[in-house]
């Protein structure tokens, strides 16, 4: 769902796209060369609304050479740890490095199956109508509302920005539903349990991590209502959830292996950065950080947006990341699942750039603050 | 990447999990024990998803008959928005799922330990009465903790048996290490002795030591070092458990 895919009519930004000539110029957009056959069906079952989009074509076959080309490159890689043929793919610091990866990533799996699969039954099984019903009229009362409502939907924040999106375009004032943005990801059961595990015997880094998410869903849908400008959205145009006619086990089965191969690109990603960062980064670098609590805070509120780790599995990073102070890592666990490199792409996609950069820099802030406050009052 | 893919992609990480979870005990080198169960069924799920997503929508490799087959059920977007192409991040799944089927790596060692890191045992409370006589099995921990905290100095003169992996250290001195994690591999933090008179077996070797606490500083008190004066080293073979810290097994 993370296909950020605009096909509304009045979007300028599809008649700019030339289909067919690979990555376009929005983040995480995916290469316009599917088979033509596919879409030339497809077009003909919705013709009125992309007639534009549906043209036969096969333009350059790039997305077919690039994943064939990734492929090989894999398998070559694949091979070569295989053989152990190369000296420094059997240096102990390489084998530490993929070690503490594959440790990362297999610590986390279990949890993205799990939040990925409940996300993707609720995106199935769930009527949407159940969550526009359940806010409050007010826009400043359904604000906190919709922060706790975030509390009982599990998934990971690749899975929230549609959700929110689609709440938006259902008529959901956009305060709440980006208070329900940016909660879910960080509250919900799936992540506090992973982060009760992580954090053996400190079930008050739990409860920091649900009172300042809360605080700071609740502070950016009410900082919303106060300055927010209705153009620096663009209304999403699209539908999560089931719809008529479709078969919900087999809406299930696809969001659920989109979900989890999109989130766990990441983990891995995330696994790699936090292994290189474990691996390569001499403890007297992190000891000029961890010795200083606010620089601590800081430079751990940067890393989470740049290892942009899935926030089921980023309480086991920041569980490692044992030079820090408490406060710190809680910051990483705060600011992690509400801004990163990777939501402040799908964002762009879903609700439109000058959005996304504004309301992502003032998240970060008033997360940081929140982390703080919550983490001098808790930890 | 093609919905083909994907479920290639999904069972060959179901099947990379499950070579490492339940045919084997390879997860233990990265994460707890307790996380075993999980994985399991986080491996079945994946390979049961992949296997119905197979059946659905075909194999890759074949996948030039089976189009016209994959168009009538790919017609209608399932959300409206796409999902026959699926995230081009996926493809980073694809290395940690072969490392694991072909070549899993080996568990943290004397790299990791030779590292800085604080050496952190808890307090003990109270410590058991040692054995009246021969030679005492201790885990590292307990030995650590009897030498800098224990004030009864039970240790004195007494012959200990620990195990751990070699780790090497400069000019030719080298240590009795372990590596405990609380939750993967990648917050492990280690345990080390120094040992002394026995040159240094190659460095990761596991190997059980037979001695006496190296006489400097004072006993049950911080400034005691953490050494050994070593009778006897033994190569054993790695643990099951690499991250548990237990006493060797008597005799």
């Amino acid at each position: 769902m993370q296909d950020v895919r605009d096909t509304s009519p009045q979007s300028e930004k599809q008649s700019e796209k030339q289909p067919g000539t690979g990555p376009g110029t929005r983040p995480d957009a995916r290469p316009g060369t599917p088979s033509g056959a596919r879409r030339r069906v497809r077009a003909g079952s919705r013709a009125g609304s992309r007639s534009g989009e549906g043209a036969d074509f096969r333009g350059p076959a790039t997305a077919p050479v690039l994943a064939a080309g990734a492929a090989s490159v894999l398998a070559v890689a694949g091979l070569a740890w295989a053989a152990g043929a190369a000296q420094w793919l059997t240096h102990p610091g390489f084998r530490a490095w993929q070690t503490i990866c594959v440790a990362i990533t297999l610590q986390a799996l279990p949890f993205l199956v799990l939040g990925t699969m409940v996300s993707g039954a609720v995106n199935a099984f769930v009527p949407e109508r159940v969550f526009s019903r359940v806010l409050p009229r007010r826009p400043a009362l359904a604000v906190p509302v919709a922060s706790v409502a975030g509390v009982v939907l599990p998934g990971c924040e690749c899975a929230s920005v549609p959700v929110a999106g689609s709440l938006v375009r259902r008529g959901v004032t956009p305060a709440a539903a980006f208070a329900f943005l940016l909660s879910a990801p960080a509250v919900n059961p799936v992540v506090l349990a992973s982060t009760a595990v992580a954090f053996p015997g400190s079930p008050e880094m739990v409860a920091a991590r649900l009172v300042a998410s809360l605080a700071v869903s609740a502070a950016m849908g009410w900082l919303w209502l106060r300055f927010g400008r209705a153009e620096w959205l663009r209304m999403p145009s699209r539908h999560t959830g089931h719809r008529h006619g479709h078969r919900r086990w087999e809406e299930f089965r696809l969001g659920f292996q989109h979900d989890f191969l999109h989130a766990g690109g990441f983990l891995v990603l995330g696994a790699m950065a936090a292994a290189t960062f474990n691996v390569a980064v001499p403890g007297s670098v992190l000891d000029a950080f961890s010795g200083s609590p606010w620089l601590s805070v800081l430079f751990l509120a940067g890393l989470a947006i740049v290892l942009a780790v899935c926030s089921e599995a980023d309480a086991f990073v920041a569980a490692s990341l044992t030079g820090f102070s408490p406060t710190a890592r809680l910051a990483f666990m705060v600011v992690g699942p509400m801004v990163d490199v990777k939501l402040v792409a799908l964002q762009a996609g879903t609700f439109g750039r000058a959005f996304a950069l504004r309301f992502s820099a003032a998240t970060a802030v008033v997360a940081v603050a929140a982390s703080s406050l919550a983490g001098w009052w808790l930890l | 990447m093609r919905r083909t893919f994907q479920a290639v992609l999904l069972i060959l990480a179901g099947a990379g999990v499950l070579r490492v979870s339940l045919f084997g005990d390879i997860a233990l080198r990265y994460v707890k024990q307790g996380l075993q169960p999980y994985l399991v069924a986080s491996g079945i799920a994946l390979c049961a998803l992949g296997a119905i997503g197979a059946r659905r929508d075909g194999l890759p490799f074949p996948a030039r008959r089976q189009e016209g087959g994959a168009e009538d059920r790919e017609a209608a977007p399932v959300h409206g928005h796409d999902h026959t192409r699926g995230p081009r991040a996926a493809w980073l799944l694809l290395p940690p799922a072969l490392l694991l089927l072909l070549n899993a790596p080996p568990a943290l060692g004397s790299y990791t330990a030779a590292r800085d890191s604080p050496q952190l045992v808890v307090e003990y409370e109270s410590f058991a009465p040692l054995p009246a006589s021969g030679p005492v099995p201790l885990s590292l921990t307990e030995f650590i903790a009897r030498v800098q905290q224990e004030e009864r100095q039970s240790l004195q003169g007494r012959t200990v048996v620990l195990q751990g992996f070699v780790t090497p250290g400069e000019d030719g001195t080298w240590r009795l290490a372990r590596l405990l994690i609380s939750c993967c591999a990648a917050d492990a933090q280690s345990l080390a002795v120094t040992v002394h008179g026995v040159t240094a077996p190659p460095a990761d070797t596991w190997v059980t030591v037979t001695g006496t606490w190296h006489p400097d500083g004072a006993l049950g008190t911080t400034s005691a070092a953490l050494a050994l004066d070593a009778a006897a080293v033994d190569r054993i073979p790695e643990p099951p458990l690499p991250y548990v810290d237990r006493p060797p097994a008597a005799g």
